[in-house]
Order: C-alpha cells, then structure tokens, then sequence
C-alpha cells in the first residue's frame, strides 16, 4: 500500500530531478560562454535565480513533510538529504553566475596563451562530468554510480593544484589570464566538491551510510 | 470575541459551508462561541482540540443532529452552498441527507448484511427513480475502499468483519446517500494503526468526490490528512487556516502551546 506521505517525496524527487537538469544546463551555458568568449551573463542569472527559487521550494516541501508526517528512518534520510541536494544545487548555479562575472571582468579567456585554454577547456569537461554523474545518480538513486564519483574530483583536485604551479613558474601569462584562470579552476574545484557531497548524499538516502567520497 | 461580533461576517461565496456568529448552549452553559469557520469544497478539514472544547458539538451543527439534543440552543447561521440550513422552510432530513456522518464508533445495524447496510439508508430515503441498486452498493463498497475484500460476502452480516472494516462500510453507507459533505467524528479512535492508515488514506480520496470535515484527538493525523485545521479551546475557535501553517508556524501561542504538547 503506498502510504501519504510518498505522494510529497515523489514531488520532491520530481522537483530535485527538474533541478538537476537544469542545474548542468546552467553550468554548460556558462563554462562554454567563458570558454568561447560570449557574454552570457544575463541568461545564467535568469537559470540561477531559478534554481535558487527552486531550492527554496525544496526546502519549504520538506518543513511541511517534517511538520505533517514526522518522518523517521529512511522517510528522515530521504527528506533531509533532499533539502542539502536542492542547496548543492542552487550553489551550481552560483558558481556558474561567479564565472560569467569573471568572464564579464577580465574578459574572455580567448585572448589568453593556448595552454590555459586547453587547461580550462580539459578541466571544465572533468566538472561537467562529475555534475552529470551527481544528477544522474540522484534520478536514479544509484549508489553504484554515486561512488564513481571519487576518481574525478582527485583528478580536479590534482588539475588544480598542478595549474597553480605552472601559473607561479610561468612568468610570461598575462596578469588578467592568471586572475581569471585561477579563480575559475577555484571555482570548478568548488564545483566538484558540491558533485561529491549529492554523490554522498544519495548513498546516505539509499543505504544509511554517511560515506566519505572526497 | 467581541471584535468578530462589532465587524458583520459575509457569507464566503467560495465556502461549501460556512458558520457565522455561531454560538451554542446547552442549557446555561455557553459551549460554542461566535464560531466563524469557512470551509473551501473538496477538502480536508480537521478539527482538532482538548476534550470538550466543542468539537463534536461543532460538527454536529453542520447537518442539525445538534437539534436533537434535549436543552440545546442555537444562535447564528450555517450556510451550505450560502443557503442557511437552519431557514425556517428547510427541512432538517434533506440537510443530512446532503451533509452525512461517519461515528466515532463503527456502528453497522447489526441485523443486516453487508449489502444491506449499505443500501439502508438508501431503501428509507428512496433511491432516484433508474437507479439499480445493485451498482451504488457496489460503486460505494469501491469508494470506501471496500469492496475488494468484501465482494464475494455481501450476503454476511455487517457485524462479521474487522472493527476497520466495519469504519469502512459505515463509510460507504454514507457515501452511497451521495452526500456533498462528510463529517467524521473521530472515525479511527476505536481503530489499529493499520486500519486507521487505509482510513487515513480513505479520507484524502473522497476530498476528489465530497467535502471532508473529520474531528480528531490524534494531531498527527491532523496533519497527516487535511488541507485545514481548526484549533478549538472551550468553545472558541482559536485559530484556523492551511495546515502546513498551523503546524509550522501557528499565529497563537495557544495553538502553539497544543500541538507542541506543552499545554497544561
Ligand atoms: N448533551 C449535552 N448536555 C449538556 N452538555 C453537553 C452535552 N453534550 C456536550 N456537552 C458539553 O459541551 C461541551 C462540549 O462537548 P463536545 O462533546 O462538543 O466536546 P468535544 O470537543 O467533542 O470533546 P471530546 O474530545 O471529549 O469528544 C462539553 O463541556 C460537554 O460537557
Ligand atoms: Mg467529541
């Protein structure tokens, strides 16, 4: 017999699903705008805002599914996991909107030396990936997927760690492309951080196990 | 509730039902207080409140079994579809037949079958005129959630199955009167917590077909199961309004203080 408080976590799982794809929609339009030279501040804003407004509906859903259901075991994992992922969420599109500021500030990264293209070019498809790989094993409450997630954010890890090294020993970048640079790989490994805890997030929900991905 | 009194109440043309400045006695004793309630068709609202707030004296006021009390007055309006139901040229067995009720207690007749019970009120009140029998008991078996596990027993007495079951067919013999508003009266009280969630769940489906007024003591269900609540404290309504509100963040510390359990 489904019971009444399903009708309110299938909502919320249908919301969080919406979220998802909008959330990889986002940050594609925006590492592709900052990789590509086009100014797509005003649309991300839009998505953003979207998405945080969408976060804040998550988040009131599961003040009224606590209030009228008293949720316990994997009901309560269910809902309070639900409520961190629409915040993860909401803080992709945060970082994607910090991105087209500094596309905006510091201009495209077309003008920069070919190696810091390739560098951010090779390390924004490393994020998208692990964002998808997030989205993904939320819609499908995928635990086997979730823990994938591992191999990728060390990489991005180490990406960005490596990227500061060549920008400290590599006087000849421009100072405009360093500060862009930096701060956007800051950003993906921000990024990448926020894939890992939905990935925990979800094995929390399916097995409640709180593991550690990072 | 003075203030309420100073400022007239208008009929809420949106309301199924609507009480108005409604007070009630029994005897001496003031148990209703200026009661302004409107409740919205196709919803759940419930009731909820300490013992003897006025509850039960409430709802029965919906359909005038409060009327049959011996030394109970009545004071104010009841609208259903904003006609009041306490008009002089409205009659009382028209009212109940449009506003049903559901007990605290199953209470099947006890000398009838299953089918039997269903279609009783049905036989007093004289169904329309094409109507097979056969298909309302059936259709109101299926609506109350029923008629799966008593398809092939109908001819039993109404007395043989499960204490919930027995809440169920009180149900579709309610239902089978085509009512436009059910009232419960703490329908699960006397129930397990198995039989009061299919109940539970009974209740959020008829809202598609009726308006649901349902009296409870259990908060949780309450909350489990209407779109609005009522909070009643020794005859006033206190505080009313979307459920999610009242419990999450109800406007009066008395309410807050009830369904927080800190009331003393
Ligand atoms: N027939 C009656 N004669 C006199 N007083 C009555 C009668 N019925 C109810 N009362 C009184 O009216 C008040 C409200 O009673 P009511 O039954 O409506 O309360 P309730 O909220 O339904 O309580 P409970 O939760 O215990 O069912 C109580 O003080 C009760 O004692
Ligand atoms: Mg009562």
């Amino acid at each position: 017999m489904s019971r009444i408080i399903d009708r309110g976590l299938e909502e919320q799982a249908a919301l969080l699903a919406k979220m998802g794809e909008l959330t990889f929609e986002t940050l594609e339009t925006s590492i592709y705008g900052y990789l590509e030279g086009r100014n797509v501040k005003t649309q991300v804003r839009e998505m953003s805002d979207v998405l945080v407004a969408m976060a804040d509906k998550v988040e009131d859903q599961t003040f009224e599914l606590i209030a009228r259901f008293q949720p316990v075991a994997s009901d309560l994992r269910t809902i309070k996991s639900y409520m961190k992922i629409g915040n993860d969420f909401a803080r992709y599109g945060r970082y994607a909107l910090d991105i087209t500021s500094i596309a905006e500030q510091l201009g495209g990264l077309t003008q920069c030396e070919a190696w810091i293209q390739q560098y951010l070019s090779l390390m924004s498809q490393k994020v998208l990936f692990m964002v998808k790989v997030s989205v993904d094993s939320l819609r499908r409450h995928d635990v086997t997927l979730a823990k994938t997630i591992t191999a990728p954010e060390r990489e991005v890890d180490r990406m960005y760690l490596e990227f500061l090294n060549k920008l400290i020993s590599d006087a000849s970048a421009s100072s405009k492309c360093v500060a862009s640079g930096l701060l956007v790989t800051r950003y993906f490994e921000r990024i990448a951080d926020h894939a890992v805890y939905v990935c925990e997030s979800i094995i929390y929900v399916v097995t409640g196990e709180k593991a550690n991905l990072g | 509730m003075t203030e309420t009194q100073q400022k007239p109440i208008q009929p809420d043309p949106q309301a199924k039902m609507q009480s108005i400045n409604l007070d009630v006695w029994f005897g001496q004793k003031q148990v209703l207080k200026s009661i302004n309630l409107s409740v919205k068709p196709n919803t759940v609202t419930a009731i909820i409140g300490p013992s003897g707030c006025g509850k039960s004296t409430f709802i029965r006021t919906l359909n005038r079994m409060h009327e049959l009390v011996p030394n109970a007055k009545l004071n104010g309006q009841v609208l259903l579809d904003g006609e009041d139901i306490y008009a002089k040229n409205v009659d009382p067995v028209m009212i109940r037949r449009r506003v049903g009720m559901v007990f605290q207690k199953p209470n099947p007749f006890p000398t009838m079958s299953i089918y039997d019970n269903v279609a009783a009120g049905l036989k007093l009140t004289g169904a329309k005129k094409g109507e097979d029998l056969d298909d309302i008991v059936k259709k109101s078996l299926i609506q109350a959630s029923l008629w799966e596990e008593v398809k092939d027993d109908l001819k039993k007495p109404g007395t043989s199955i499960s204490g919930g079951q027995q809440q169920r067919l009180c149900i579709a013999r309610a239902v089978a009167l085509r009512p436009e508003v059910i009232l419960m009266d703490e329908p699960c009280s006397a129930l397990d917590p198995i039989a009061t969630a299919k109940i539970e769940k009974l209740v959020i489906e008829l809202k598609q077909n009726y308006t649901v007024i349902i009296v409870t003591h259990n908060m949780q269900q309450a909350s489990r199961v209407s779109d609005f609540t009522a909070f009643m404290y020794l005859g006033d309504l206190v505080e009313y309004g979307r459920t999610k509100d009242i419990f999450e963040s109800p406007k009066s510390k008395l309410t807050e203080q009830y369904i927080t359990g800190e009331f003393s």
